[in-house]
């Protein structure tokens, strides 16, 4: 692994990288979307073309580079594609040098780093591709010293023949290599055969982390680059009345100060930008500003009032249904036994330790632009429409995250950085200030659930959810006559068969309020309410909560998954004073389940003893990384649960740093221990799945313990 | 025009004595390790080394700094191999990795002052530090592994 | 003398009653524990003096500004509501924080603008480990005697506790930095209810 990562894929830098000179001596591979793997040939490129149509290349001197199509902002990325590759290319790890692509959807596909979907929706074509260069490595060395394939095997960056011990290395084979006809169906290993998949290597990217050298987006610097900080509507939208920046302009280093229109999904934020010659110079401007905003023609919220309606709606309003079977509304109806509670969660904000910012550089017929950005695609699409400028003249480039989490995948950051960068005819980094990335959102929406349900003989007899809060899909386009198709989202898929009257609806909401995905999307709500709920049928059937679950999830993988959950947490073997509490559920493609210990603490409350998380993945590459995400959702479902609550008074965010905002720290944080369930099953997401069952299987522990039902987040641990 | 002696070059700026030493740092000098997370002291993604403190640079006017010994995650070892760096290469601490200069640059300050801490003492000098991806757990482990490591470096 | 003190101590009890009773506070007789035993001679005996002016003293000792940097643990408090201290630092032995937590590492020698940033003072500490001066959850009466007792003030005489009314620290406590509320009384006042306090006897008020 090069260990020089300023990652920078402008294209001198590509061609320096993979060693071209102007000379097309490479193998790459063109992937369309959903295409099989299609050989270039070098015949067929000229250089400047190859780096548009490389994925993975392979140079004369040996050099694997990755082009990675998708952003590192915590999950693994950057580390967990190579390892695949180098199984089946037969390389070393430290051998693969990784720049991040530049968004070309036509080429990658969706790049959009969300739904937990880099490796499962890719790792196929990942082992397919390296294996197809693999053989054909192999085969022109065959053809090269002129024996059988079959003699030929490929280890480390190297093809051998076996009988004569003969070496040729790759750099050496891929001129011929390349011309050769790409094999329809490379042989691929089984699982058993893997010997770096499935092992927890250590990150490539962990070096660079460690001593500043990792670029950022805040760290990318660009020749005359100027600095901006923007003071935008506090209401979200609105416009500027008016503006004096008499104080602002005294700053030295300020040099312009003007009106800013970003766009934020459907909706114009106005802002005020000051540019300067320092990041320093821009805030203290910024902050010197003195506006008046014109905030007439929408809503504005508070926080009490949203869930009071959301209650409302819940009362009265059966909502879409999503999900419906058998007749649950009348069995309820009917029943003297039912339980009908409201479930809420908060808004929050994603608050990734680096604050949004964003480089543009506008150029006319051009626009580069440097940035954490989650969704390159988005960027290059959104930026060309608003500014009319073609597809491939918006160059959209990938730096490392400081967290995502969903906010980075969104493309109001960048438009504004093109409009600064256009007003100015420079090259601008617009920072956020933290303030700005708490207050502005957009949010994970705040829902009320109501949920209503009848047992019956011990399992339960009907099932009914309701859920109120803003969807994220109506912002982009989506049709506000269907539900939320995410309204079911973290719900466990087999207990559609052991419920037989079960629905799931949608009951519209709206607000003025910019909502946005949050790490786990709606599972990370739903599954508060639903899994909460849960536990609360088992205690009205009278029934053991991990049993129950049991008995409605008659699924072979999620038997295995509550098996090892209650042989890992000593479930039937809890002492007195101790409460045990669990929650399961499924969310890009992986089930996470999660026991939660609590006691009493001395100085009142509850405190968390210990956690134990059971994930079922299917197919994985690294089971490091896998915890280390398990870990890191726990850590960020626990401020979900107990701490963060974003509220508006006014229309304006009563929140603005980490003083108000604050995030769980060291000394917060039980024992974990993370299992993976091995299986050959097809590949599910790992950044995200373990976040939602935390809250639900915390506050049933809660309940087990004190014989209190929390229904509401954020609680707090120090006065349950 | 201020002198300023960071990881042991020196350097004339020419900036107000009243700019945080972090945009210094990152925008005058380009050294980009030390991170900008919430400018008023609650992160730590900020720390850096003045005279051997863990000092948080978004606060500290760099007049503050003058005629002071400054270290950077950059200048922290020659080889990325402070036996904080080795330790959290060894258990993978960093997601994103955002703050892991200040985490690191705090750990090195304990490292320094008690070379067998333990949990409590770890709780003590590193609440300070904020982690949005949870990487608590990893960072407890690794300066326990990189105490052992400093040990029996002195060896 | 003796005899005189409790004699004139009762009857203003007596006399004043009412409002004493109304504010919480009365006169303790047994004289001799009341008032600090250093200097003696020099000190004016006006126990009622002192006693209504520490009255004052205790309003600002226990004002956020005064009792967030002498809690009763080892974490300092702070804002107006006396929480604490969010990350909590812990104070060490000399008061100054350990490890990567030391004051003055978000303390700088002068307030940094805005609000909710780290005030500032060059000396920025807690007390000691080995002389905590807690004022958190202490009684007027409890913390009279702990400011005159010199195993438990750092060994300070009555001119010394004079001089600490305009010690750097105490100062701070009324320039605090943006949006936090100053103590109840200016510092003039406050020194005046500090020394006619100190001047009178340092008398304790009842338990």
């Amino acid at each position: 692994m090069d260990s020089k990562n300023n990652i920078d894929n402008t294209r001198r830098s590509f061609l320096k990288l993979t060693g071209l000179g102007g000379a097309a001596l490479c193998m790459g591979f063109y992937l369309p979307s959903d295409a099989a793997v299609t050989l270039i040939k070098p015949s067929d490129l000229t250089a400047a073309d190859i780096e548009m149509c490389a994925w993975i290349l392979i140079n004369t001197s040996g050099k694997v580079t990755l082009v990675s199509h998708r952003a590192e902002m915590g999950q693994g990325a950057y580390h967990s594609i190579p390892q695949i590759i180098a199984e089946e290319l037969e390389v070393n790890l430290k051998d693969i040098d990784v720049i991040f692509a530049q968004g070309n959807e036509k080429k990658y596909g969706n790049q959009i780093t969300g739904g937990s979907s880099t490796i499962r929706s890719s790792y196929k074509r990942l082992l397919q591709l390296s294996a197809t260069a693999r053989e054909m490595l192999i085969t022109a060395a065959a053809l090269q010293w002129k024996v059988s394939v079959n003699d030929c095997y490929a280890e480390a960056g190297h093809v051998i023949h076996r009988p004569s011990a003969k070496k040729m290395h790759y750099g050496e084979l891929v001129l011929q290599a390349s011309k050769l006809e790409a094999p329809k169906n490379p042989k691929l290993k089984k699982i058993s055969e893997y010997k770096l998949i499935r092992q927890p290597l250590h990150r490539l990217d962990t070096p660079m982390k460690l001593n500043g050298s990792a670029i950022f987006g805040l760290d990318k610097k660009i020749p005359g680059m100027l600095y901006a900080a923007v003071e935008r509507n506090p209401r979200l939208r609105g416009k500027v009345k008016s503006f004096d920046d008499s104080e602002a302009k005294k700053i030295p280093g300020v040099k312009n100060i003007f009106v800013v229109k970003m766009m934020v999904h459907n909706t114009i934020r106005e802002g005020i930008a000051v540019v300067a010659d320092s990041t320093w110079a821009a805030l203290e401007g910024k902050k010197a500003l003195r506006v008046t905003w014109d905030d007439t023609g929408f809503e504005h919220v508070n926080s009490l009032e949203i869930f009071k309606r959301q209650e409302d709606f819940l009362k009265i309003k059966e909502g879409l249904p999503l999900k419906s079977q058998g007749n649950p509304t009348a069995i309820i109806e009917k029943s003297k036994k039912k339980v009908d509670v409201i479930y809420q969660t908060p808004y929050q904000s994603h608050s990734c330790m680096e604050p949004l910012n964003c480089i543009a550089h506008f150029q006319g017929d051009k626009i580069e632009i440097w940035g954490p950005i989650q969704a390159p695609g988005w960027v290059q699409d959104f930026i060309s429409t608003q500014m009319g400028i073609a597809k491939d003249k918006v160059i959209v480039n990938m730096t490392f995250l400081g967290g995502g989490f969903g906010r980075k995948a969104f493309t109001d950051y960048p438009h504004e950085a093109v409009l600064i960068s256009k007003e100015i005819g420079a090259p601008v980094q617009v920072v956020w200030s933290r303030e700005d990335d708490l207050k502005q959102g957009p949010y994970r929406p705040g829902i009320s659930y109501r949920c209503e349900g009848v047992v019956s003989e011990g399992k339960i007899e009907a099932l009914k959810f309701r859920m109120a809060g803003q969807n994220n899909d109506h912002w982009s386009g989506g049709k506000k006559d269907v539900p939320n198709d995410s309204t079911s989202e973290g719900f466990l898929e087999p207990y559609y068969a052991s419920i037989k009257n079960l629905s799931i609806s949608d009951v519209p909401f709206e607000t003025p309020l910019p909502t946005m995905w949050w790490r786990s999307v709606y599972a990370s709500t739903n599954g508060f309410a639903y899994e909460s709920f849960m536990d609360e049928m088992a205690v009205e059937a009278g029934k053991d909560p991990l049993d129950f679950r049991r008995t409605h999830l008659q699924d072979k993988r999620c038997q295995k998954l509550i098996d090892k959950m209650e042989e890992v947490s000593g479930w039937k073997k809890r002492n007195k004073n101790e409460g045990y509490g669990v929650a399961i559920t499924e969310c890009f493609k992986s089930t996470v389940g999660h026991i939660v210990k609590v006691s009493k603490n001395i100085s009142g409350g509850v405190k968390i003893d210990k956690v134990w998380a059971v994930m079922d993945c299917g197919w994985y590459v690294n089971p490091d990384i896998i915890r280390a995400q398990v870990e890191g959702s726990i850590v960020m479902g626990l401020g979900a649960a107990t701490i963060h609550e974003i509220t508006f008074k006014d229309g304006k965010v009563e929140q603005n740093n980490f003083y108000d905002y604050p995030m769980p720290r060291i000394t917060d944080i039980p024992p974990i221990e993370v299992y993976i369930i091995e299986n050959e099953e097809d590949a599910g997401g790992v950044g995200e799945p373990a976040l939602p069952p935390f809250a639900p299987a915390l506050t049933n522990a809660i309940f087990d313990l004190t014989g209190k039902r929390i229904r509401k987040l954020p609680f707090s641990l120090a006065t349950v | 025009m201020i002198t300023l002696n960071v990881n042991n070059k020196t350097y004339q700026v020419d900036v107000s004595p009243d700019m945080p030493l972090l945009w210094v740092v990152r925008d005058t000098l380009g050294l980009t390790g030390t991170k900008f997370g919430c400018g008023v002291a609650q992160c730590g993604a900020c720390v850096l080394h003045l005279d051997g403190e863990a000092v948080r640079s978004c606060v500290t006017k760099v007049s503050r700094a003058e005629g002071k010994k400054i270290i950077t995650i950059e200048g922290l070892s020659a080889n990325n191999d402070h036996p904080a760096q080795l330790a959290w290469e060894e258990i993978d601490v960093p997601q994103c990795g955002y703050c892991h200069s200040g985490q690191i640059m705090s750990a090195a300050v304990l490292l320094r002052e008690n070379p067998k801490p333990t949990d409590k003492d770890i709780d003590d000098a590193m609440s300070g530090n904020i982690c949005r991806c949870g990487t608590y757990p990893r960072v407890r482990k690794a300066i326990h592994l990189a105490a052992e490591m400093q040990e029996k470096d002195k060896k | 003398m003796a005899t005189f003190l409790k004699n004139k101590t009762i009857s203003v009890i007596f006399l004043s009653l009412a409002s004493m009773v109304a504010l919480g506070w009365t006169l303790k007789q047994d004289d001799e524990t009341n008032y600090i035993k250093l200097d003696k001679a020099a000190l004016k005996k006006d126990s009622i003096a002192s006693v209504m002016a520490f009255k004052n003293v205790y309003k600002v000792l226990m004002s956020p500004r005064c009792v967030n940097c002498h809690p009763k643990g080892d974490v300092p408090l702070q804002g107006d509501d006396s929480h604490l201290h969010v990350m909590a630092p812990k104070r060490g032995l000399d008061g100054k924080g350990v490890y990567a937590m030391k004051c003055t590492n978000c303390h700088q020698p002068k307030n940094t603008p805005g609000q909710h940033t780290p005030p500032g003072n060059p000396d920025w500490h807690l007390p000691p480990a080995d002389m905590k001066m807690v004022f958190e959850g202490r009684t007027a009466h409890e913390l009279a005697k702990q400011l005159v007792d010199p195993a438990q003030n750092g060994n300070k005489n009555i001119k010394k506790l004079k001089e600490h009314a305009d010690d750097a620290l105490v100062l701070a406590g009324w320039n605090p930095g943006e949006g936090r509320t100053l103590p109840p009384m200016s510092h003039a006042e406050f020194k005046k209810e500090w020394l006619t306090w100190l001047n009178n006897g340092a008398y304790a008020p009842a338990k």
